[in-house]
C-alpha cells in the first residue's frame, strides 16, 4: 500500500463519530462610514497609515502628501477590499507583476475602493477567490517582536504601510 | 530515568529547577510571557469571542470527523491547480520526500519559514547531513538556529534570549558591531543578512497554518513576511503540514484567522496572511501531508481533541509552569500545556513526567481558542502513566491513604486534626528539610491553623 492509502485507511479505522459543521456565523452589519472609521482606527493600531481619497482628488498629490516627493523603494498595489475589524486589505497576485512584489519594497501603498470595506473576516472570506492563484491579507507593515518583545517594523517586508481608501474607484468596476 | 520518592526530580522538574536557579532571568521570562497574555486578553475582548471559540472547536471536530474525505478533496483540488501533493507516514518519509524534491532540482540552499512540523521531523539536521544548507528566516528562529538551539516557544522561538545576548551572537555570526544590542539595529542587520541569503535559495520551505479542502489551498500566517520572501522568491515552494491542519471551507478558515493571532500574540490578525492555491507562473509547488502518529491520536477518543490545536501558543503564555520553567524544560518539540498532552502520546515512557508538570489550574483551557480540554487530558495521562508504572515512587502508597482520608467527611476531619497536631509536634527538620520531598529552601510547608474552618464556623454559629 502507498503511504497515502495507509494514512487514509488508518483515519477511517479510527472511526471518529460524525460531528456537524460549525454553525454559520452571524453576519455583522454597519454603515460604510462606521466601517471605514473602524478600519482606519485598526490600521493605526497595527502600525499602518490610512487616508481617504475623495472624489476628484489627484492620486499623485495624495501620494506626495503621504510619501514625500521621493518615491524610491515604494510599491503601489491595488487592493480588492478591506476588513474593518483588523485593518487587513486583500491583495490578489493577479493584480501584481509577480508574487514577491508583496515583500519587495520598503514602503507599501495599497489603494482599495472606499466602498469595499467589510466588517469581519467572515464576510471577507466569501470574497477571496477560490480558484488557482495566490492572495494576501495585509495588515500593517512587516513586523517582529522576536528581540525581547520589542516591536520593530520592517523585519523583512515593508517598513512602512499606507492604505488609501479610494472614493473615486468603485468596487463594482474595480473587481 | 530513576524514580524519586513522591516527587520526580528528573526530566522536567530538574530542568525547571535549573531554570529557576537564575531567579532574575526566571522572573524576566515570566513577565515577558505575561505581557503577551495580557495583550491577548485585550485583543479577545469581542462580544462574540466565546461564540467564536465554540465555532473553532466545532469546525475542528467536524474536520476530524471527515478527515479522510477532506484530505482527498484537498488533494483533488490542489492537484487540479497544479500542486504536487505528497503523503508521508512518518518523519523519515517526510524528510526523504523533501530531500527528493530538492535533489531532483539540484538545490543546495533552502530558506525555511517557521514550521513546528519540520522541527518535529528533524528536517534541518537531516537536510544538512545531506549537504543542503537550511536558512531559517523567521527572526526568532534564525536567532536560535545561529545559536544551534531548538525553539523554546512555538510562536516566539527566542523568547528566552536577552537583547545583549542576541547582540553578542549576531556579532559573532553575522558581523554586527561589538556591543550592539538595540533591537531596531539588530533587526535591520538580520534583514540584510536574510535577504542576501533568500535571493540565492533554490527552494522555499514553509509550514501551513491551515489547509483548506474547498480550495486546495495552503494558508501561511507571518508578521515578518518571511514566508512570502521564501516561497515567492525561489522557483520551488514546499509546504509541509500535519494532516490535522485541514478545515473544510473558507468560512472555517475565516473563524480560525479571527482566533489565531488574537490568541497568540494579541493582534487582530498577522501582518501577512498568505493564501496559495497554485504554483506561481513557471514555478513548482509541493504539499507534503504528514501523519507521524496523528492517526493514533485520532483513534484515541479521550485525547483526540489535542489534534484541534492551531499552535497559537496561548496556553504557553498563560501557564504558570511554562512561564517559570522555560521551553527547554519540557524536552519536547512542542512545549507548555499542549506539549504536555501531546508528548506522552508520542512516547509515554519518555514523556510521562510532563503529565505531572501542571497544577491543573485550568488557565490553558480558559484561553484555548479551540477549547481543547487540556487539564482533563493531563489527568488521563496521569492515570495512564500510573497504570504503566511511571508514577513517582510512593504514589502507589500515598494516594490510596489520601483517598481513604479524603473520600469521607468524618475521616477528613479526623485526619486534619491529626495533621495539625503532627505539624506542632514533629521536628521542623522532618517537615521542611530534606526528608520531605515537597519542600526545599524557600518553599516551606505553611503553618496549619490551630482550628479548622469548619470548627470555627460551628463555634461562631453557637454564639449567634
Amino acid at each position: 500500500m502507498s503511504a497515502r492509502d495507509v494514512i487514509l485507511t488508518a483515519i477511517r479505522a479510527a472511526r471518529v463519530p460524525p460531528a456537524p459543521p460549525a454553525e454559520a456565523k452571524v453576519e455583522q452589519s454597519a454603515d460604510l462610514a462606521t466601517l471605514r472609521e473602524q478600519f482606519l482606527r485598526a490600521l493605526t493600531e497595527v502600525g499602518g497609515h490610512g487616508t481617504m481619497r475623495l472624489t476628484g482628488q489627484s492620486v499623485d498629490a495624495l501620494l506626495d502628501t503621504l510619501l514625500g516627493a521621493n518615491r524610491a523603494h515604494t510599491m503601489i498595489v491595488r487592493g480588492r477590499f478591506a476588513v474593518a475589524e483588523n485593518a487587513a486589505v486583500y491583495v490578489d497576485a493577479a493584480d501584481l507583476a509577480q508574487r514577491n512584489d508583496i515583500v519587495r519594497e520598503e514602503r507599501m501603498v495599497v489603494i482599495v475602493p472606499a466602498d469595499a470595506v467589510v466588517p469581519t473576516m467572515h464576510e471577507a472570506m466569501r470574497l477571496v477567490p477560490a480558484g488557482p492563484g495566490c492572495g494576501w491579507f495585509l495588515s500593517g507593515p512587516s513586523k517582529t517582536a522576536d528581540i525581547e518583545q520589542s516591536l520593530v517594523f520592517g523585519a523583512q517586508g515593508s517598513r512602512a504601510h499606507y492604505v488609501i481608501l479610494d472614493a473615486d474607484e468603485n468596487a463594482a468596476t474595480a473587481g | 530515568m530513576s524514580r524519586e520518592f513522591l516527587s520526580p526530580r528528573t526530566g522536567h522538574a530538574r530542568a525547571a529547577a535549573g531554570f529557576l536557579g537564575d531567579a532574575e532571568r526566571a522572573a524576566w521570562h515570566d513577565q515577558s510571557l505575561w505581557l503577551v497574555r495580557q495583550k491577548r486578553d485585550r485583543a479577545t475582548a469581542l462580544p462574540e469571542w466565546e461564540a467564536l471559540r465554540d465555532a473553532g472547536a466545532a469546525l475542528k471536530a467536524h474536520a476530524m470527523s471527515r478527515l479522510a474525505a477532506l484530505l482527498e478533496q484537498f488533494e483533488r483540488t490542489a492537484t487540479a491547480n497544479g500542486v504536487r501533493v505528497h503523503w508521508a507516514r512518518d518523519a523519515a518519509e517526510h524528510n526523504a520526500i523533501v530531500l527528493g524534491i530538492l535533489a531532483e532540482a539540484n538545490v543546495t540552499r533552502v530558506s525555511k519559514s517557521k514550521s513546528m512540523l519540520t522541527e518535529e521531523c528533524g528536517l534541518n539536521p537531516y537536510l544538512e547531513a545531506h549537504g543542503i544548507e537550511v536558512v531559517d528566516t523567521d527572526l526568532g528562529e534564525r536567532i536560535v538556529q545561529l545559536a544551534k538551539e531548538p525553539p523554546s516557544h512555538i510562536v516566539m522561538p527566542a523568547i528566552h534570549w536577552k537583547r545583549e545576548e542576541i547582540g553578542a551572537l549576531f556579532h559573532r555570526t553575522i558581523g554586527t558591531p561589538a556591543g550592539e544590542s538595540d533591537p531596531d539595529r539588530l533587526t535591520a542587520a538580520a534583514r540584510v543578512h536574510l535577504r542576501d541569503t533568500l535571493l540565492t535559495a533554490g527552494a522555499g520551505i514553509t509550514g501551513a497554518n491551515v489547509l483548506v479542502a474547498e480550495t486546495g489551498g495552503v494558508v501561511v500566517c507571518t508578521n515578518e513576511g518571511n514566508a512570502d520572501l521564501g516561497m515567492h522568491t525561489a522557483p520551488i515552494h514546499i509546504a509541509c503540514a500535519g494532516i490535522e491542519k485541514i478545515v473544510a471551507t473558507r468560512d472555517d478558515l475565516g473563524v480560525l484567522l479571527r482566533l489565531l493571532a488574537r490568541s497568540g500574540t494579541g493582534q487582530p490578525v498577522t501582518s501577512y496572511t498568505t493564501h496559495v492555491n497554485s504554483p506561481k507562473p513557471g514555478g513548482a509547488m509541493h504539499v507534503v501531508l504528514v501523519n507521524n502518529g496523528r492517526t493514533s491520536r485520532l483513534a484515541d477518543e479521550a485525547m483526540r481533541s489535542a489534534l484541534h490545536c492551531i499552535r497559537c501558543g496561548a496556553c504557553l503564555n498563560t501557564c504558570p509552569v511554562y512561564r517559570r520553567s522555560g521551553g527547554y524544560s519540557y524536552g519536547h518539540v512542542i512545549q507548555g500545556p499542549i506539549g504536555a498532552i501531546l508528548a506522552p502520546g508520542v512516547d509515554l515512557g519518555a514523556h510521562h513526567e510532563l503529565a505531572f508538570a501542571s497544577t491543573l489550574c485550568g488557565s490553558c483551557a480558559d484561553v484555548c481558542p479551540v477549547r481543547i480540554n487540556i487539564p482533563e487530558q493531563l489527568l488521563t495521562w496521569r492515570e495512564r502513566a500510573a497504570a504503566a508504572g511511571h508514577a513517582p515512587r510512593g504514589y502507589g502508597v500515598l494516594f490510596p491513604v489520601l483517598g481513604w482520608f479524603l473520600s469521607r467527611l468524618d475521616r477528613f476531619e479526623w485526619g486534619a486534626r491529626i495533621a495539625r497536631r503532627l505539624q506542632r509536634w514533629l521536628p521542623a527538620a522532618l517537615l521542611g528539610g530534606r526528608a520531605n520531598p515537597w519542600t526545599r529552601p524557600g518553599r516551606a510547608l505553611p503553618v496549619l491553623a490551630d482550628e479548622s474552618f469548619r470548627d470555627w464556623a460551628r463555634r461562631e454559629g453557637r454564639h449567634q
